[in-house]
């Protein structure tokens, strides 16, 4: 293309530096948010407001901050159960099954202990919180293991599968906790029954012990991933799993590893905004609505190009946005679902950036030359 | 009884013609993994154009544009930049749930217009579909468009080199296969049940997508399959119409995804491929580009 005596050229990148990466990754970020904009401006509201409201309300208000924390570990943890598979060359679309699966496995334990009938427990509540925990990544590594499995001993699509278990995992905690379920709150309307106070964990400015959990399996996950023997063949099989074969890599334990990890990893999320969060303590009527956020996980991981430590300033970015995004909402009386469009278009940019990752824009000054 | 299995067949309309513009596409070896996205761009601005102008007409020639404008985006990403498919069709999915949650809102709530006749009890719809099913086949099967459209989705290269142009004939396919998924949303949101509800599709477009995989490309099989799903799905919103107090009537919800997930599991197994040879075309998922 020429402009004046300028030619813009496209050439192929031959390699991408992590800060390259970073710098396209900064810059979808900005296109999203100019190009969001137009949904402010068509609701006559100007975006430089409210995208001083977002900011300011997420990430420098008193009780914003904490929302945007805990909105942050839960799409870190989201992120995380996407980027595994991702390493592995996979899509799991199914974290919101997963955590579903993972809060009815919390709720599962803390049935059998009564807690339920009686509102309080007879151990120690330390030993419940980390069998609680233990629930809640055995039932998402059980739901994320089915996808896993099926890919790894049949070669199902993976991302059908997963969107399958989502909309199964969502109709059955319905069973659970709604008309009569083994986990309706008894005086409630469609919930779950709730924690007891001594089962709430404590909380640092607003924000439980789960954030270590969300950090700690940052720097495990970018060590495993990319220092050790299991992370080599799962980036391997992602390479390519026909090649990975005759390295003598198991195209069926790879899958069924990296679903059954990252499965787990979304079972902590839904114990974080189900069993640890303040003001939740219980499955929520409107549980879907936290499913849903959980997509956010799918564009941390493609944006941080699978680096669990990378992960980390885009989940938090995320989580203010989302939650800003939702308070500006009801501030501005904009209708619903502010934060979801916002996704939408930091979506469809990231995707239009995937081009910057592969070839570059150069500018050439063509006057004098042949 | 008669209505139930009336409303199935309703129901496998939906099924039917999405499933067949993602065949289309497919055929042309374009995966759009975002149909639910598309559906819901086509139903929610088809929705909002009829309540609107009153005109049925126009919120179906909205839904269809619409739905050929996303497929046009689709195939900017994977023909033109050479992007990833499935990182595309997730993010026209993505853009598509959290953008028509956040326009169609104010709207929610019934249609609020005289529903379209029927035909013996039947939406017109149903009779499109088989109609459509019958023409893709043809021109997939019988015509030199279809032959061109089958080469660029089995082997670019060779079919660039017998004067096949990959690209527009791959951007004819995406843009005619997103009308036909946004034409499969306006008919969800003005016909089979014409109220707007955030995210109302509830995973029709995924099981459209699973479908083309069951279907082996064959527009007929894939005809058959949307009506056993369509009938499934039916049966899984009104289960005491044939078993009455038989399970939760959430655990009934459950049952065409699993049911999905099984006929899935089926195909991709080694007997059902080596007895039934499904025809994956060959370059479904490649980006292709011209040296």
């Amino acid at each position: 293309m020429r402009i004046g005596s300028h030619e813009l050229n496209l050439e192929r990148r031959v390699s991408l530096s992590g800060w390259q990466a970073a710098g396209i990754s900064i810059l979808a970020i900005i296109v999203a948010l100019a190009i969001f904009s137009i949904i402010f401006i068509l609701a006559e509201i100007n975006p430089l407001t409210a995208y001083a409201e977002i900011f300011s309300y997420a990430f420098a208000n008193p009780f914003g901050l904490p929302l945007t924390m805990n909105r942050f570990i839960f799409i870190l943890l989201c992120t995380y159960a996407f980027i595994i598979p991702f390493t592995a060359g996979l899509w799991n679309i199914g974290m919101a099954g997963q955590l579903y699966a993972g809060s009815l496995a919390v709720y599962a334990v803390l049935l059998a202990l009564g807690v339920k009938e009686f509102q309080s427990v007879e151990l120690p509540a330390t030993l419940v919180i980390l069998m609680m925990l233990i629930a809640a990544m055995l039932g998402g590594a059980f739901i994320g293991g089915i996808a896993g499995f099926l890919k790894g001993k049949y070669n199902v699509n993976e991302i059908v599968v997963t969107m399958m278990l989502n909309f199964m995992t969502f109709w059955v905690v319905s069973f659970f906790i709604k008309e009569g379920g083994i986990f309706m709150n008894p005086g409630g309307r469609g919930e779950s029954f709730e924690l007891p106070p001594s089962l709430q964990p404590s909380l640092i400015f607003g924000v439980p012990f789960t954030i270590f959990i969300a950090l700690g399996a940052a720097l495990l996950l970018y060590f495993v991933l990319r220092k050790t023997k299991i992370g080599y063949e799962i980036r391997a099989y992602g390479e390519n799993p026909t090649a990975a074969a005759y390295a003598g890599i198991s195209n069926f334990s790879i899958p069924l590893l990296v679903f059954i990890m990252g499965g787990a990893l979304a079972g902590l999320a839904g114990y974080h905004y189900f069993a640890a969060v303040p003001g939740v303590y219980k499955i929520a009527r409107t549980y879907g609505y936290f499913g849903d956020l959980a997509f956010y996980g799918i564009i941390c991981g493609l944006i941080s190009r699978g680096n669990p430590l990378a992960a980390i300033p885009v989940a938090f970015l995320f989580g203010g946005l989302s939650i800003g995004a939702r308070f500006v909402q009801g501030k501005l009386g904009m209708s619903f679902g502010v934060d979801f469009a916002l996704l939408g278009v930091l979506m469809i940019t990231l995707v239009a950036f995937q081009f910057f990752y592969r070839y570059k824009l150069i500018w050439e000054n063509s006057r004098g030359e042949p | 009884m008669w209505e139930f299995f009336i409303r199935s067949l309703d129901a496998s309309t939906i099924f039917t013609i999405a499933a067949l513009g993602e065949l289309i596409g497919q055929r042309s070896g374009i995966l759009n993994v975002g149909i639910e996205g598309v559906m819901l761009f086509g139903a929610t601005l088809g929705f909002i154009t009829a309540k609107t102008t009153g005109s049925y007409l126009l919120g179906f020639l909205v839904g269809i544009a619409v739905g050929g404008l996303i497929g046009l985006l689709h195939g900017f990403f994977s023909i033109t930049l050479g992007g990833d498919q499935v990182v595309s069709g997730m993010g026209i999915w993505i853009l598509g749930f959290g953008l028509t949650t956040y326009i169609g809102s104010p709207y929610t709530g019934p249609l609020g217009m005289e529903r379209i006749p029927t035909i013996l009890g039947l939406s017109p719809f149903f009779f499109v579909a088989i109609a459509l099913t019958v023409i893709i086949w043809f021109i997939l099967s019988r015509t030199s468009l279809g032959l061109s459209i089958r080469s660029v989705g089995e082997n670019p290269e060779v079919a660039e080199v017998s004067g096949i142009s990959v690209a527009k004939t791959r951007y004819l396919c995406v843009v005619g296969g997103g009308m036909l998924m946004g034409f499969a949303g306006a008919i969800y949101s003005l016909d089979y049940n014409p109220v707007w509800n955030y995210n109302f599709l509830l995973g029709r477009g995924f099981i459209a997508l699973a479908l083309v995989f069951f279907s082996m490309w064959n527009p007929f099989i894939l005809l058959g399959g949307s009506i056993l799903f369509g009938t499934l799905w039916q049966l899984s919103l009104n289960p005491q119409l044939i078993l009455p107090g038989l399970m939760s009537r959430y655990i009934w919800r459950t049952v065409p995804f699993a049911i999905t997930l099984g006929a899935l599991l089926l195909m991709s197994t080694k007997w059902f491929r080596t007895k039934w040879g499904a025809a994956t075309p060959e370059a479904l998922g490649q980006p292709y580009v011209k040296d």
